[in-house]
């Protein structure tokens, strides 16, 4: 028997220079993670560190010794801002994402003539540029009597939310089989108890990316927030401009109210990240 | 689809003339084996040597490893251990972009942004080739192949014939030292894929070209290859001919595996002389090796061996027929025997992979059931007892622990 | 009859979506463009009809043609483009698979769950111009890495190309989104197509050039639409970066200054239905395009 050769890898056949290709590769991939970390590290330090320490020239120096006080300075004034934003953003990512689920339903499972043109209109509604929206809205609002609440601005939110959640489910419901359908169909359900128990049971992963995207979007959004509401009930990223918008304001207090305001968002974006890049990717309309 | 006939192969054999080229290598697989991450031994031990120009096979039940030594042959799978040789050169560690070989996909892998002039030219055009002899070639191949028409089409615009065809020209285009052929035809449907399969033999014919064909079928195997591979588990089982595999299995497995419909078996002992099986007793040939042994075996008959009653030097069986396929010419009978059914790893392995196209009835009960092949005149019914004929030189015996053949 | 038993149902239930989008889109859209046909300023909305002058007015306005519009060109072109480029290259990283890709994605993409108003008030730091003893942000760290003379004053030059300088925060925020819908397209390609072009004899960078490049067209085209759109709706990342400065200033930012500061419903409305039809004429083929393409598959 010929001397067999030892084990050898795995994968797929190498060329010589495959080494450093890989190792070019990672020191990109590794600076580009600098540059997109960079901020954070300036946020965080500044954030971290006690308030007589802090200085614009010195913004990238460590601190000296970590402290919470800026925290505590800038809660107070974010307080507000932060109880409202939740109260605003849960209720509109839900109603909007409930909405988008019997939408996103009757327009892949139960259509009607005409409903891919629906859709297009719909879809567009995601599109607009909401200044060509903002002087009619501040009217109707005003008139209404809904501005300077929060249920105004979950309105608002709610309906402009409809056109990406109604994308999400659609998307999503499209991938149930037609048979399934017709079974029951078949078994004697009409639309809504379909809707209810074969479309339903199965959405709670899309359910979970409608939300996710919907607060966050919320959370994020100014320019309703600045438009709807009075004093008393502006959002945070409202209370945050307000705090760290002029330069004037002391360096320590933007920065730790800036991440004070991020945490929600990027705690859901770490915990729950998966869902967040499916409804990226949803946004994309080609798959 | 292109037909063949006799004035148009005239005609093509002298164009294609103009593609046969003397380079096919040989193959030459030692001790080839493939570990996967994980631990899963696709490939073990395999020793193959293909004579240049030959055209052979490798068939088995999916799983056995036959796509992997095809893809390690191309070289889009690492080797984990042995050698493998196109000619005289050691391709082991060779990029699948510097190895002579061409490669028909199971899909066609067509470039759907690129014309069927673009996707048959790209091979040539990696390789340098200068346009006018690019173009010339591949003319040449769409006129064998009878792409003229669909050359400005892209393969969106294809039927599955089409695009099978053309995934072909793009292999031959290349006039490679080697083809490889992952199972062309399995997406195509019935009709087409035996006119497909003449089409390929011919074309090997003509070109002369060294061709690796992986099938899971194996009746396209047998009739295809001039040698056949068979697998199983990653290892080698038989390679032979198709008559040799047919004649002369080496094991439980291949018995099982080749021919259609397959062998039948049944657990027999053999003492003084004779096989005993079910209540029967045939005596073995004078000049049979098993005739002083004494052992149980499993016994293997092929539907083909039997006759009608009365036929010199053969022994009677009476036997009661419960199914009886009539096909015109010819009928095949299914009765039972008093003995259960033989099912061991290999018999099941095989039968699992044989796939549609044979008539496999499920066993009620757990009794051997034998097929016979017997002439369409013979007065039989349903129920009804009959006298049927066995040739003692077509018995097959196996060892029931090993699975190899005894005689 | 029946059939309308059929699907009317599913109508019903969609209804009061349609109606309410009706209203908040589409009729706000109208109100607006109607608006804009009016000479209101002030408190109290007028309903009389001048016809296009508001437009006609935009064309003359010194702020409008000679700051907001080059801006924002100039803005779209570099935040699109640099974001395609990098966000590509960030794809091509990625798309053969290293150890630690998630992390390496989490990162890229995390700007994206920030708010707008966060990534100015960072970025504004970042950015900042000062000089000589008060060098921060950016520029220190040039600076300190040698490369005093690349030090810049960002959005606050002089320079026409100081929009550019914003393109920065708003990439950072968003190149992660192209290089995922990059990375999609990259990997939807079959590998047996790769296969097929490694044994066809191409190496490794003509594989993804002849096969994997071309099937990026739509992907890119996706990218292109969704990027420019958002680049002419951007306002929070202006308003907080640094509203006051009419250099940088662009259409959003004027609709919202002339109208809720000044009072000058009319003309915001023009501006408002202006960048109206910029978005529409991109974005209308598209979802075209897109839902075409579906009722083919």
């Amino acid at each position: 028997m010929t001397a067999v050769p030892p084990a050898r890898g795995h994968g797929r056949i190498r060329s010589p220079w495959a080494n450093y290709v890989t190792t070019a590769r990672y020191l990109a991939l590794f600076a580009l993670a600098c540059f997109f970390l960079m901020p954070v590290y300036a946020l965080l330090i500044t954030a971290l560190k006690s308030p007589s320490e802090v200085s614009v020239v010195r913004m990238w120096q460590w601190p000296h010794a970590l402290s919470l006080d800026n925290f505590a300075i800038v809660w107070p004034k974010l307080r507000e801002g932060f109880t409202n934003s939740v109260l605003m953003a849960l209720p509109a990512s839900v109603l909007s994402s409930l909405l988008g689920a019997a939408n996103g339903f009757v327009l892949s499972k139960w259509r009607f003539p005409g409903a891919d043109f629906a859709f297009a209109l719909i879809l567009f509604g995601m599109f607009i540029p909401y200044q060509a929206v903002l002087i009619p809205m501040f009217q109707v609002m005003s008139y209404s009597g809904l501005r300077g609440g929060l249920y105004g601005l979950i309105l608002v939110h709610v309906i402009y939310g409809l056109p990406i959640t109604t994308l999400i489910f659609r998307s999503y419901f499209a991938g149930i089989s037609e048979e399934l359908i017709e079974a029951a169909k078949v078994d004697g359900a009409g639309m809504l108890r379909t809707f209810v128990f074969v479309a339903l049971p199965i959405a709670p992963p899309a359910f979970a990316v409608a939300m996710i995207w919907q607060f966050t979007s919320a959370w994020n959004d100014f320019l309703f927030g600045v438009l709807l509401t009075n004093k008393d009930r502006w959002p945070i990223t409202v209370a945050l401009n307000n705090i760290a918008g002029s330069q004037a304001v002391p360096f320590n207090e933007a920065m730790a109210s800036a991440l004070l305001a991020c945490l929600p968002t990027l705690l859901v974006y770490v915990l729950l990240g998966r869902f967040f890049m499916r409804g990226l990717m949803a946004g994309a309309l080609k798959g | 689809m292109m037909s063949m006939s006799e004035p148009a192969a005239a005609t093509s054999a002298a164009a294609a003339s103009s593609l046969a080229r003397p380079r096919a290598a040989g193959i030459r697989l030692e001790q080839v084996g493939k570990r996967f991450r994980g631990g899963v031994d696709a490939v073990r031990e395999l020793d193959l040597a293909i004579e240049p120009g030959e055209f052979i096979v490798l068939v088995g039940p999916s799983g056995c490893g036959k796509s992997t030594v095809l893809r390690m042959i191309a070289g889009l799978e690492e080797v984990t251990s042995g050698r493998i040789f196109l000619g005289s050169d050691d391709i082991t560690s060779e990029l699948p972009q510097r190895r002579d070989v061409a490669m028909v996909f199971q899909s066609y892998a067509l470039y759907p942004r690129m014309t069927v002039r673009k996707n048959m030219a790209f091979g040539l055009r990696m390789r340098g080739t200068p346009r006018a002899e690019r173009d010339r070639r591949v003319a040449a191949v769409a006129r064998t192949l009878g792409l003229e028409p669909l050359l400005e089409r892209r393969p969106a615009a294809l039927s599955g014939g089409q695009r099978q065809r053309v995934a072909m020209g793009r292999a031959i285009v290349r006039e490679p030292r080697v083809f490889l052929m992952d199972e062309p035809l399995s997406n195509l449907d019935a009709k087409l894929r035996v006119t497909v399969r003449a089409q390929l033999t011919q074309l090997h014919h003509r070109l002369g070209v060294t061709t690796v064909y992986v099938t899971h079928d194996q009746i396209e195997a047998m009739t295809l290859g001039q040698r056949v591979a068979v697998l199983r588990d990653g290892r080698l089982q038989q390679f032979a001919t198709p008559q040799a595999l047919f004649r002369e299995p080496v094991n439980l497995f291949v018995a099982a595996f080749i021919g259609s419909p397959s062998m039948n078996f049944v657990s027999a002992t053999i003492a003084g002389g004779q096989v005993r099986f079910a209540g029967h007793a045939i005596a073995l040939p004078p000049d049979s090796p098993l005739v002083t042994a004494d052992r149980e075996v499993i016994l293997g008959v092929r539907p083909t061996a039997f006759g009608p009653a009365g036929v010199a030097g053969w022994a009677e069986l009476a036997v009661k027929p419960v199914v009886i396929e009539e096909l015109g010419d010819e009928r095949y009978v299914f009765f039972d025997l008093e003995a259960p059914r033989v099912d061991t790893e290999a018999t099941r392995a095989a039968f699992d992979a044989r796939g549609s196209d044979d008539a496999l009835l499920l066993p009620d009960e757990a009794r051997a059931r034998f097929t016979v092949r017997l002439p369409a005149d013979l007065p039989l019914a349903l129920g009804q007892a009959l006298t049927v004929s066995l040739d003692p030189r077509r018995l097959y015996f196996f060892d029931p622990r090993t699975g190899s053949t005894l005689a | 009859m029946r059939r309308l038993r059929a699907w009317g149902p599913g109508l019903l239930l969609i209804a009061p979506s349609l109606v309410a989008l009706a209203v908040f889109v589409y009729g706000f859209l109208g109100w607006n463009i109607r608006v804009s046909m009016s000479s209101w300023r002030g408190l109290a909305p007028a309903h009389d009809f001048v016809g296009l002058d508001n437009y006609v007015a935009l064309l003359g306005d010194v702020r409008f043609t000679h700051y907001d519009v080059p801006n924002i060109a100039i803005f779209t072109l570099v935040f699109v483009i640099g974001s395609l480029v990098v966000g590509f290259v960030m794809a091509v990283l990625l798309d053969r698979g290293v150890t630690g890709e998630n992390v390496f994605r989490s990162v890229y993409l995390f700007p994206m769950a920030i708010s707008f108003i966060a990534t100015a008030i960072i970025w504004r730091w970042l950015m900042d111009n000062g000089g000589g003893e008060s060098t921060t942000g950016i520029n220190q760290l040039l600076a300190d890495a040698g490369l005093e003379s690349w030090r810049s004053d960002w959005f606050k030059s002089s320079s026409r190309w100081a929009i550019a300088a914003i393109a920065l925060p708003a990439g950072w925020s968003l190149t992660g989104y192209v290089m995922s819908l990059f990375l999609a397209g990259m990997r939807g390609v079959p590998e047996e197509l790769r296969e097929a072009a490694r044994v066809d004899g191409a190496s490794e960078p003509r594989v993804f050039w002849h096969v994997v490049r071309p099937m990026l067209l739509p992907v890119l085209m996706s990218a292109v639409v969704i990027l420019t759109h958002i680049s002419l709706k951007t306002f929070d990342l202006f308003y907080a970066m640094d509203q006051k400065n009419i250099k940088i200033d662009t259409p959003a930012l004027y609709m919202w200054f002339t109208t809720f500061d000044g009072g000058f419903y009319a003309r915001g409305a023009a501006i408002a239905t202006l960048l109206l039809l910029g978005v529409a004429t991109i974005i209308v083929p598209y979802i075209w395009y897109s839902v075409r393409e579906e009722r083919r598959k």
